[in-house]
């Protein structure tokens, strides 16, 4: 069944009310503005920065830390390892559980892979932020509220999948991530108008089921 | 729903997807508003913040939603700060002084956005107004008057002449000469040492409009010194704040300026020197040194909630 939803599974959720301003200082907090952490690790890697950024839009939240793991949550060190380790930092802990709850809104909600293959091994995130928040705008170079596609598959689906984005709609490359990254996948965020983001995404999802379903064109 | 998963589920359709999607998973219910503001109305202050606030007119004991503060009282600090914003911005208009019958002055300062980033100018006279106050005004007398427009021309507008009248009407009636009416725009505190310098007066006062502060932009301030002369410092001046409606009317203001007009005379002196301490009775709190009588805060305008 291709396209099918491949919701992310949020592994650990926790918050530290009251951190020590060495820890802050280490995953890039400042002690003089944060006092509170909340972390979240989950299988998927990109629905998570989506969802921090979201976390940002909901309550005076900072995404301090956000990093994905080697090799992607197949080969996690633990059971609750994931994929990825987010970190949201603020004054006040009731701040963090505002923030917490609008990421976890998000990843339930909103920010998912999709199956490009009927066996589910080819995964796509063909995600459309219809508005950033102050953690993608800046990683982005974008004003924070601009829309931005935010598109993810293995190397050979993305490489095709974004020549395809690139062409069918008004939209341009704000940053490419050429493979391979920390999770072994490409990914790619374009930036335009909304319709013309949302019909990036789209031509790059239908890219990505087409090069899955024929992985060799006319050659073998 | 997820704006990408309607666009993906459209996709799926026009690609001959076969099988129904699982329905997505319904949206959780958005959370209630907190119900209770704390303290819900002003009654409901505790013993501590109402025994607090009235020893000041300072905000206490105002309560919050979580950690923010309640709507109405976010409201009622906005329309306040408007007020003083207002009154900050307001210029004194050239003709005023004129036609209000007092000599007209003017500072070294040139415009309005001048003077609010330049008190330094605000504190010399320029040579046009030198040139009058050489010709045009008396000299040698006991008390100088200067009406002024400070941080405030509407309260300059408002009440200034009003106090300039009770003053001048008070000093005569303890047998002290009062100069020239005169009013200055531009003008900063330290311009009545070299008013009051050129005119030879034994006392010089400035009746200028006081910095705005929240709902309060209707504030006149008076400041005196005893022989004026530019380089005296804020430790050779007596001043009285709060001059409007509200704080200390202009009728018992010019009666007080007139008493401490007329102790600077006899004691020769102004300022920390000044010996104030036989006065009380006509001056009330404004000759203690001590703790100020609590006072309650009137608001000049009222958000309705």
């Amino acid at each position: 069944m291709i396209l099918e939803p491949l919701p992310p599974k949020i592994l650990s959720v926790r918050r530290i009310p009251n951190a020590d301003p060495a820890l802050l200082r280490a995953y890039g907090a400042d002690p003089a503005r944060h006092r509170s952490l909340g972390l979240v690790t989950v299988d998927q890697d990109d629905p998570t920065y989506v969802a921090l950024d979201e976390a940002t839009k909901h309550a005076p939240v900072d995404v301090v830390f956000a990093r994905s793991f080697y090799a992607g949550s197949a080969h996690g060190s633990g059971p609750i390892s994931g994929e990825i380790l987010g970190v949201l930092a603020a004054t006040d802990p009731d701040e963090i559980d505002e923030g917490l709850a609008a990421l976890i809104r998000c990843l339930e909600h909103d920010a998912r892979f999709y199956a490009a293959d009927a066996t589910r091994t080819t995964a796509v995130f063909p995600h459309v932020i219809t508005a950033l928040g102050h953690y993608l705008s800046a990683q982005a170079g974008l004003a924070p509220g601009e829309p931005m596609a935010y598109l993810v598959a293995p190397p050979m689906e993305a490489t095709i999948g974004l020549d395809a984005a690139l062409k069918a709609a008004d939209v341009r490359a704000v940053k490419i991530f050429p493979p391979p990254t920390e999770t072994n996948f490409a990914a790619s965020w374009l930036t335009g108008s909304l319709e013309a983001c949302e019909a990036a995404a789209v031509a790059f999802a239908e890219a990505v089921v087409k090069v899955a379903a024929e992985p060799k064109g006319r050659y073998l | 729903m997820s704006r990408t998963r309607q666009l993906i589920d459209a996709l799926r359709d026009q690609m001959g997807g076969s099988a129904p999607l699982p329905p997505p998973p319904p949206l959780p219910r958005v959370a209630e508003p907190p119900a209770r503001v704390y303290p819900r109305r002003a009654e409901e202050k505790s013993a501590y913040a109402r025994e607090a606030s009235a020893h000041t007119t300072a905000l206490l004991g105002i309560g919050h939603v979580g950690t923010r503060y309640a709507t109405d009282v976010v409201l009622q600090f906005q329309a306040e700060l408007a007020v003083a914003h207002e009154a900050v911005g307001q210029e004194l208009p050239d003709d005023w002084a004129g036609k209000s019958g007092l000599i007209s002055l003017q500072s070294r300062v040139q415009s309005h956005r001048e003077f609010l980033l330049r008190p330094d100018l605000g504190r010399r006279l320029s040579d046009d107004s030198l040139g009058v106050l050489r010709t045009a005004v008396r000299r040698g007398v006991d008390v100088q008057p200067i009406l002024a427009d400070g941080l405030s021309a509407v309260a300059c507008m408002q009440s200034g002449l009003e106090l300039l009248a009770e003053f001048t009407k008070a000093c005569e009636a303890r047998g002290l000469s009062v100069g020239t009416p005169m009013c200055a725009k531009f003008a900063r505190v330290w311009l009545e040492d070299e008013i009051g310098y050129e005119v030879q007066a034994k006392v010089a006062a400035i009746l200028l409009g006081e910095r705005p502060g929240l709902g309060t932009g209707d504030g006149l301030s008076a400041y005196l010194v005893y022989a004026p002369a530019i380089g005296k410092t804020d430790g050779d001046r007596n001043m009285m704040s709060n001059i409007h409606a509200r704080g200390t009317v202009p009728k018992v203001a010019g009666d007080r300026l007139a008493v401490l007009s007329k102790a600077m005379i006899d004691q020769r002196t102004s300022g920390v020197a000044l010996d104030l301490s036989h006065l009380t009775a006509e001056l009330g709190e404004a000759a203690g040194r001590h703790h100020r009588a609590p006072q309650e805060r009137v608001r000049l305008v009222e958000v309705q909630s």
